[in-house]
C-alpha cells in the first residue's frame, strides 16, 4: 500500500470519523464517546472485514516491515475501530426502543455477515446497505416522526406508534444540521473502508505466480 | 527509503497530534470557536483575556448593570477560561437573582454553574478576589451561597428570611 496512505489518509480519515460520528448537534453541541456496545460491533466490524478480506491485517503490521511501518499500521487498525465503533453509534438513534431495535439489529446482521463470508466487494455492498438504511430510518423517518411541527398525517401516525411502542418511540429533537454532517460522516467511514488494504488470498497468490511465471518464460524466449 | 521514513514518521505525528485533539475537544466539550482557541491557548499558559472588556464589566457590575456587566465580562472571557471573570459572571447572576422574599431558581443556577466554571479553572480550586464591594471573597463561598439559595427546605418558611441582606 502506499505509504502515504497508510500514514496520512486513512488515519485522518478515520480520526475525523471519530470527531464528526460523536457529534451530537441540539441546541448546543455535544461530543459523545462510543457505548460499550458500539464498541463491541465496532470490534465485531473489524472482524467482519479480516474475515472477508475486505482489510489484510498482514499488510499493515507483520514482522517484515520497519517498526515505523508497523506503528503506522497499528494505527490505521486502531482508528479504523474507533471509527466503526462511532459509525454505529452515529447511524443508532439515542433513546427509547429504536435504539434496542437498531443495536440488534446491527448485531444479527454483522454475526450473519460474519458467517457468510462474502467476498470483499460484497461485504462493503452490504455495509452500504446497512449504514444507508440505519440512515434513512434514523434521520429522515424517526426525524420526521418527532417532528413536534408536522402535520396530521405524522399526528395520526404518532398516535398510533406511540400506543404500540409505550411512547418510546419519539427522539431527541435534533439541529437539521445533524442529518447532513451524518451523511458526510458516514460516506467518508466507507470511504475509508473501501481504500483499506485487501487481503490476498492463497488462490490470488498462486494465480499471481503463474502470471509472473508467464512473463518471465516469455521475457526469456524474447531474450533468445 | 529516506523519504517514506520521513512520510511515515510525519504521518504518525499528525495522526497522534489530531488524535490528542480530538480526546481534547471530547473532555472539554467546546461550544464556540473561541472556546477552542481559548481552550488551546490556555493549555500553553498564553491565554489572556481582553482587559478593557473586563474593567468595563467590572464598572457595570458595580453600578448594578448586572446583563450589561455580564456581557461585557463574556466578551472579555470568550472562552470561559479565566477564573476571576467567571467567578464576576457568578457573583452577577447572584445579585440579579437574589430576592428578600425569594431568589430566581434560573439565575441561581447559571449563577451556580459559573462558580463551578471558576473553581475549575482555578489552581488548586482555590480562587480569591480581593474586592471591597463584595461580601463574599471566595468562589467556595459563592458556590455554597447559590447552592443554599437553591436548596428547598423549612427554613425557606421563616418569616425572618425578609430581614437577611444581599452579599
Amino acid at each position: 500500500m502506499n505509504d502515504a496512505r497508510e500514514a496520512f489518509y486513512l488515519p485522518l480519515l478515520f480520526l475525523t470519523v471519530v470527531l464528526l460520528g460523536g457529534m451530537r448537534i441540539f441546541d448546543r453541541i455535544v461530543l459523545l464517546p462510543p457505548s460499550l456496545f458500539s464498541l463491541v460491533l465496532g470490534l465485531l466490524l473489524l472482524g467482519v472485514l479480516v474475515r472477508c478480506g475486505a482489510l489484510g491485517p498482514e499488510l499493515l503490521m507483520n514482522s517484515g516491515r520497519p517498526a515505523i511501518a508497523n506503528l503506522n499500521g497499528f494505527v490505521v487498525l486502531l482508528t479504523m475501530f474507533l471509527a466503526g465503533a462511532q459509525a454505529f453509534s452515529l447511524a443508532t438513534p439515542d433513546t427509547g426502543l429504536p435504539n434496542l431495535l437498531f443495536s440488534v439489529f446491527f448485531l444479527v446482521l454483522l454475526l450473519n455477515t460474519l458467517a457468510a463470508s462474502p467476498d470483499r466487494v460484497r461485504v462493503l455492498r452490504s455495509l452500504m446497505v446497512i449504514f444507508g438504511s440505519a440512515f434513512i430510518l434514523k434521520f429522515i423517518v424517526l426525524a420526521a416522526l418527532s417532528d413536534p411541527e408536522g402535520g396530521r398525517l405524522r399526528r395520526v401516525l404518532l398516535a398510533l406508534l406511540e400506543g404500540v411502542t409505550l411512547g418510546t418511540l419519539t427522539q431527541p429533537l435534533a439541529h437539521p444540521a445533524a442529518g447532513y454532517v451524518a451523511f458526510f460522516t458516514l460516506i467518508m467511514f466507507l470511504t475509508g473502508l473501501a481504500l483499506l488494504p485487501k487481503r490476498v488470498t492463497s488462490s490470488q497468490l498462486s494465480v499471481l505466480s503463474s502470471d509472473q511465471l508467464t512473463t518471465t518464460n516469455s521475457q526469456l524466449r524474447t531474450e533468445n | 527509503m529516506v523519504q517514506s521514513l520521513y512520510i511515515r514518521a510525519l504521518g504518525l505525528a499528525v495522526s497522534v497530534g489530531y488524535a490528542v485533539l480530538i480526546a481534547w475537544l471530547y473532555v472539554h466539550q467546546p461550544q464556540s470557536v473561541s472556546e477552542v482557541t481559548g481552550g488551546l491557548a490556555a493549555n500553553i499558559g498564553a491565554y489572556q483575556i481582553d482587559q478593557q472588556a473586563f474593567d468595563e464589566g467590572l464598572r457595570l457590575f458595580r453600578s448594578g448593570q448586572f446583563s450589561a456587566a455580564r456581557a461585557a465580562f463574556d466578551r472579555a472571557d470568550a472562552a470561559h477560561r479565566d477564573a476571576t471573570t467567571q467567578f464576576y459572571i457568578a457573583y452577577s447572576w447572584y445579585r440579579e437573582g437574589w430576592g428578600r422574599i425569594y431568589n430566581d431558581d434560573q439565575m441561581f443556577t447559571l449563577g451556580l454553574a459559573a462558580a463551578n466554571r471558576a473553581i475549575a479553572l482555578s489552581p488548586h480550586g482555590i480562587l480569591r478576589v480581593e474586592d471591597a464591594d463584595l461580601g463574599m471573597r471566595t468562589a467556595d463561598e459563592l458556590r455554597a451561597e447559590l447552592e443554599a439559595g437553591l436548596r428547598r427546605d423549612v427554613s425557606d418558611l421563616n418569616p425572618m428570611r425578609v430581614f437577611r441582606q444581599r452579599k
